[in-house]
């Protein structure tokens, strides 16, 4: 049988305490952010922008290709509708290659107050740094062009110090914590700040049919009331301890009707107490960097 | 690359909620769809899936208790038919065509076609219109190509050539696609805007996907959501003014305690006022006349480029 058992026991010990360390020192949570005045609690609306991109990445077949196009035909022009009639300024995360596809609907969202952040060149980071560095730079010169700024944010695994070094600010891509966090080498240098979201406060977990591969008998196909109650527990819980929560939905997911109905019944849930902040992830980030 | 060829199949933004209109001023449009294929594998309907107690439900049973709960409302829906289900079961279409309901093509056995050759499928479909106006007298306007249970996406399967053998073959509209919640242009070629008018489909609203899916035995029962999913998606489409379709399989609805279900939620569409019941043929006609692909199909130059190191 092949197995990766050895019988060097310290030798064990010594790679994982070393593996455990170098990771917690690379990430330190925020124990508490000063809000604004009034401030609660703050709530980023992010909406990756897929639509086909990842799809046809995977080389998907024709249909699937179609089921990500709603978001940017549909989705995204209803979730710019929903945000603005409450007045929320939400931070749309998109890949650069969607500039060419869809730039009215970024436009348009850019016009309305709402961040328009990296979300990759083409939904993948290359493994070859050079490549990356490459897709990273077209990415920016593309959101550039459509909306006039360069994005500060990015949802990805870009690498930290390539990030740095061309003025983003933070990412918003991995979870260690609930509360906002810093990413940096083992020495605490370079860091950069990191916007937590969940998988379980993400739509596509709850209603893209086949989502990461998932196989037929593990779809979780649920309905809009049943999905708004377990983000509703989220934010009551984030509420009641003040800190930060972060909805990830995808247009060609949120902006079904039904969904949009839904979202507008949580915003108005979440509307009706005092203290919630409904900034983009940008101005979450530069506060908390401002007060540091 | 030609235009946004595998990347977009239609133009880049959907029409607005307030353009659309309905026949006789009515609110929004409310389709039912039928799936008559019987549970089978990508080779379509093979001889053992058509032995089985819910093959046989989803024609006896199942299907009288559907068209029972369609006629207590006075509903006419769109039957999608395979080919060799019509030549089998020929007295019954006719029945159903006769009582005003639509037969529509669901492929010769509802195979998958994605990697046939444009040939083989040619012949497949013109066979497959020819045996179902034989069977029914009225050749079909529609065509479906809807998800079987144990497809890897649920989408439903065609092929890169499906569309323009649709047109080629005479078809007025496509019966499930995803890219809209309304009716829409599928592009099959970019630089004549040759396209095809596309009725929307999503799976939430299939009842396959929340009845025993994906099979008796492994899936969890779960018609609540399916309930809502409707009901939610159909408050939502008629204050907007679009369009609300559902697909149902008579071997899964039939089956009492989901029937008892569907009929709470027909209830709640009959206390909707402005709603027009369609049948699919119905809907297509009123949208290729209202906004016909001439003046509603805006494709745009595109900006689309090709980079090294990036998808082409």
């Amino acid at each position: 049988m092949d197995t990766a058992i050895t019988n060097d026991l310290d030798q064990d010990l010594a790679a994982l305490k070393a593996k455990a360390a170098d990771y917690g020192a690379r990430h330190k949570v925020i124990e508490r952010v000063e809000w604004p005045q009034d401030v609660r609690l703050a709530v980023n609306f992010t909406a990756d922008f897929d639509t086909m991109l990842l799809r046809r990445l995977l080389n998907e077949p024709p249909q699937q290709l179609a089921k990500g196009e709603f978001g940017g035909r549909v989705g995204i022009w209803r979730l710019i509708e929903l945000f603005d009639s409450h007045d929320i300024k939400a931070t749309i995360f998109t890949p650069g290659r969607i500039c060419e596809l869809y730039p009215d609907s970024l436009r348009a969202a850019a016009k309305s107050g709402h961040e328009i952040a990296d979300h990759m060149w083409e939904h993948r980071v290359p493994k070859e740094p050079e490549l990356e560095r490459d897709h990273l730079r077209k990415t920016i010169a593309a959101i550039e062009k459509t909306v006039g700024r360069k994005p500060v944010g990015t949802r990805s695994n870009h690498s930290r110090e390539l990030l740095l070094e061309h003025g983003y600010i933070y990412v918003s891509e991995d979870s260690m914590d609930h509360q906002p966090n810093w990413l940096s080498a083992p020495d605490g240098s370079k860091p950069i700040l990191n916007l937590p979201f969940h998988y379980a406060i993400d739509d596509a977990m709850f209603f893209s049919f086949a989502w990461l591969g998932s196989d037929n008998s593990a779809q979780r196909m649920m309905d809009p009331d049943h999905v708004e109650e377990i983000w509703w527990r989220m934010f009551e819980q984030c509420y009641r301890d003040g800190g930060y929560m972060n909805i990830c939905m995808h247009p060609f997911v949120s902006g079904r009707a039904l969904r949009i109905a839904m979202l507008d019944r949580l915003i108005n849930r979440m509307k009706a107490l005092p203290g919630v902040w409904f900034p983009t992830c940008e101005q979450v980030a530069r506060h908390i960097i401002g007060a540091r | 690359m030609p235009w946004k060829d595998r990347y977009t199949i239609s133009d880049e933004k959907s029409i607005v909620d307030s353009a659309i209109t309905w026949p006789d001023g009515k609110r929004c449009c409310f389709r039912v769809v039928v799936d008559l294929s019987p549970a089978c594998g990508p080779d379509g309907i093979e001889p053992a899936d058509l032995a089985t107690p819910d093959a046989y439900y989803g024609m006896n049973g199942g299907l009288a208790a559907l068209v029972g709960m369609l006629d207590r409302y006075h509903i006419k829906a769109t039957f999608a038919v395979p080919a060799v289900i019509a030549e089998i079961q020929a007295d019954k279409l006719r029945r159903l065509a006769g009582e005003g309901h639509e037969i529509a093509a669901h492929g010769f056995k509802h195979e998958d076609v994605s990697k046939l050759d444009k040939d083989d499928e040619r012949k497949r479909l013109a066979r497959t219109t020819e045996i179902i106006a034989r069977a029914v007298g009225q050749r079909p306007a529609g065509w479906f190509s809807l998800a079987r249970p144990g497809d890897k996406f649920a989408g439903g399967a065609i092929s890169p050539n499906t569309v323009d053998l649709l047109l080629e073959g005479g078809y007025e509209y496509f019966g499930n696609g995803l890219a809209d919640d309304a009716p829409h242009y599928w592009v099959s070629d970019f630089a004549s805007r040759r396209a095809i008018l596309t009725l929307p489909y999503y799976y939430h609203f299939d009842d396959q996907f929340f009845l025993l899916f994906p099979r008796k035995g492994t899936g969890l029962e779960n018609p609540d959501s399916l309930f809502r999913n409707w009901k939610a998606e159909l408050d939502a489409q008629y204050k907007r003014g679009r369009h609300f379709s559902m697909v149902l399989h008579p071997h899964a609805i039939g089956w009492p305690n989901r029937l008892h279900m569907l009929g709470q939620f027909l209830d709640h569409a009959r206390a909707l006022p402005e709603l027009w019941y369609a049948t699919s043929v119905d809907c297509a006609q009123h949208w290729s006349g209202t906004f016909p692909a001439a003046t509603h199909l805006k494709l745009e130059a595109s900006i689309w480029q090709d980079y090294p190191g990036s998808l082409n």
